[in-house]
């Protein structure tokens, strides 16, 4: 459990940590890797000693996150630790000087994460998450020198034939958990007939964008834009291991109909990727193109019912194409360029180098005793013995003597040739191909423990097949180094030279369809955007209108309010000039009365008593003559 | 009506007579009360005088002569009181001098 955490959490950290803090971006790095390859040795030991490795995280209703690790999962995830963290020590020195350091290690770690997780996947929830994850990521670092000419359409390619054949693996996913009821992964192997055979089919599609199988295999040429150490970490046991591992996991499950479908596949693709490379001009796309053609052998094995021989090819494969490409970064370096015309000669300047990738190259060759040898012989003991054997056999010896040829032709090229100044050291760069090339030696003892832990016969075709395996690889070689591409392939150079680009290749059928929707896309956005204006400005004409007529109301209410105001001043007018000028009046004239009255008073107590007299008198006077008046 | 009656209202007659003319001619506050002071008393003469001589069996006659002295009291009270006044701030009662009640 603790190892199962430290395998997934450990890169993911670090590579967080990385684009958080944007600092020290190669020892977290290396730090993250190192953490993660000892968590998947501790959870490879554990479960080699019979522990049960899983965990159950909550996911959706029903169906909880799984995340188990089996023996061949296990396997794996230690292959995927091993490759990566050597990959990052190589890209220290790559990327020294590079001013993006802290994204291309962030991403490259988010990377690792999302494969682990995908080969741990206990179920199909995780398993699609992680494989998003995965096209995302690889997106990224395909991408990650966006400003150069190509490289966003090269980024943009590949997303776009790995995401259209993700169809496959979402209905093919679907599919299963609909017939079984569970998104548990080792549940639903057990289905069987229609849907097994469906199913199948609808991974096998899957895989063969992942994997870059004929006929999707062009974008895997282009996706050399990236960085090498991407390519070295998406060829060997990440993106492209991510379609081999599918079918790899789910082999158990498959029908024989659906078995013959991934061989025959597989074996074309072994085949025309196989002279692809053999006609290519750049050294990092002969890679790739060898790459593709290796998964076809991988695939030619999974179709012969032999899932462990694929298994043991896709490691050792792991170890061959993660060196070579090591390599070819380091002639990169070099000469700034991988053109078979400007690499050439770079071998006898860096003889120690060229020493590596001419290992790893004899060793994915196939000849005895590095690791290639036994997993190639397994392949081919596995087709002789398999029920479609007419189909496979053949096209995995085709495969077999391509595959000599065009790496003996990309050794010729390296070694003759001028050797130019001598280039400086670099260390880091050496060690991580060093102990890459060091596994893709020695792995080849590691496969007879492996295949008891796997608890796996393999299929045993005496030596028979070695020794036809060790033909075609021999004479493969021999071609390559002796006779020129030209006289090799003769007609058929230039049809190689562009990728067997059958009625426009892929290209037509996937890219440009997807941009022609993209472009359908923006152009009813930009519909909708007119629309959308077209609403605004209908609501802004409303709005106008509406401010007219309150305009209107206003000035309506606000000519009532004039009126009732001069109402008042009339109302006040009479107030002011009618009543209160009557009242004034009359008050001035009682007080002119009052001042009349006053000059009566004119303080004399004579007078004033006279008056009185008088008054009293005249009274009296009145009320007596008043009887008389009647 | 008797000829004693006609005496007394003769009487009564002549005080007010003499006290109106008092009151209106001497310019002395003093002088002024007296004249009141007899055209009160000759009131009080008529009234006893018809009391007496018309309806000697109504004693309630007799109280409004009663009132009127009571009325006479104060009234010479407040009267010479004022003068008092007037003659201390003013030394003098002279109502010629006198027009502060002028209004």
């Amino acid at each position: 459990m603790i190892f199962l955490a430290l395998t997934l959490l450990a890169p993911l950290v670090a590579g967080l940590a990385i684009l958080g803090l944007r600092r020290a971006p190669e020892a977290l790095a290396i730090a993250g890797a190192g953490l993660g390859l000892i968590g998947a040795l501790g959870m490879l030991v554990s479960v080699a000693n019979g522990a049960a490795v899983q965990a159950e995280l909550p996911g959706l209703p029903e169906m909880p996150l799984r995340l188990v690790a089996k023996p061949l999962t296990a396997v794996l995830a230690l292959l995927v630790a091993t490759v990566a963290g050597f990959v990052l020590v190589y890209a220290t020195g790559y990327m020294a000087k590079d001013p993006e350091k802290p994204r291309f290690f962030g991403t490259m770690l988010l990377f690792v994460t999302a494969m682990q997780g995908l080969v741990l996947a206990g179920d199909w929830i995780t398993l699609l998450a992680a494989w998003e994850v995965i096209g995302f990521a690889s997106y990224l670092l395909i991408g990650f020198w966006h400003s150069r000419p190509g490289v966003a359409g090269a980024a943009t390619r590949a997303f776009l034939y790995t995401r259209s054949a993700d169809l496959g693996l979402y209905l093919g996913a679907f599919l299963l958990i609909g017939v079984a009821g569970t998104s548990e992964i080792s549940a639903t192997l057990a289905t069987t007939g229609t849907p097994a055979l469906i199913s199948g089919l609808l991974l096998l599609v899957a895989a063969m964008g992942k994997s870059a199988q004929v006929p999707l295999q062009h974008w895997l040429q282009r996706a050399m834009a990236g960085p090498t150490p991407v390519s070295a970490l998406l060829h060997s046991a990440t993106l492209v291991a991510a379609g081999a591992i599918l079918l790899i996991r789910t082999a158990p499950m498959l029908p024989a109909g659906a078995l013959l479908a991934i061989g025959i596949v597989g074996g074309v693709t072994a085949v025309v990727t196989g002279l692809i490379a053999l006609a290519e001009r750049d050294l990092k796309r002969l890679l790739a193109a060898s790459t593709s053609s290796q998964y076809g052998l991988m695939l030619v094995a999974v179709g012969a019912g032999a899932p462990v021989a694929a298994l043991l090819h896709l490691i050792a494969h792991a170890a061959i194409k993660s060196a070579l490409f090591l390599g070819a970064g380091v002639f990169q370096h070099d000469r700034d360029s991988t053109e078979m015309t400007d690499v050439a000669g770079v071998g006898r300047a860096r003889p120690g180098i060229f020493a590596g990738f001419a290992l790893a190259a004899l060793a994915l060759t196939g000849i005895p005793p590095l690791a290639g040898f036994f997993s190639k012989d397994a392949i081919i003991a596995a087709a002789l013995t398999s029920p479609s054997a007419l189909w496979l056999v053949p096209l995995a010896l085709a495969g077999t003597v391509l595959t000599g040829a065009y790496m003996g032709r990309a050794l010729q090229v390296l070694w003759n040739g001028d050797a130019g100044d001598k280039p400086g050291p670099i260390p880091r760069m050496a060690v991580g191909m060093a102990a890459l090339v060091a596994l893709a030696v020695v792995l080849g003892a590691a496969f007879g423990p492996l295949e008891r832990l796997l608890d796996v016969e393999m299929a045993e075709a005496g030596l028979v097949a070695p020794a036809l395996g060790l033909a075609a690889a021999l004479s493969g070689l021999a071609l390559g180094w002796l006779v020129p591409v030209a006289r090799l392939l003769r007609g058929a150079l230039p049809w190689a030279q562009t990728g067997f680009a059958v009625a426009g290749g892929m290209d037509s059928l996937v890219l440009r369809p997807a941009l022609v929707i993209a472009a359908r896309c923006e152009r009813l956005e930009q519909r909708l955007l007119a629309a959308v204006r077209g609403l605004g400005q209908g609501a802004l004409a409303s709005a106008r209108s509406a401010r007219a007529v309150e305009r209107r109301l206003y000035d309506a209410v606000l000519s009532f309010g004039h009126g009732n105001l001069s109402l008042a001043d009339a109302a006040r007018l009479t107030d002011t000039r009618g009543i209160d000028a009557a009242i004034f009046g009359f008050v001035e004239r009682m007080v002119a009365l009052g001042a009349r009255a006053r000059q009566l008073q004119s303080g004399f107590i004579h007078r004033e008593l006279a008056i009185t007299t008088v008054g009293v008198a005249a009274i009296i006077v009145a009320l007596f003559a008043a009887p008389f008046l009647n | 009506m008797s000829f004693e009656l006609m005496i007394a209202l003769s009487v009564g007659a002549a005080m007010f007579g003499t006290g109106l003319y008092g009151a209106l001619s001497q310019t002395n506050l003093v002088m002024i009360i007296m004249g009141v002071e007899l055209v009160l008393a000759a009131a009080l003469v008529n009234l006893v005088a018809f009391w007496r001589y018309l309806h000697p069996d109504e004693p309630a006659a007799q109280m409004f002569v009663l009132i009127i002295m009571a009325v006479m009291a104060v009234e010479m009270t407040v009267g010479f009181g004022i003068a008092i006044a007037r003659f201390r701030s003013r030394g003098s009662v002279e109502m010629e001098e006198a027009r502060e009640l002028k209004g």
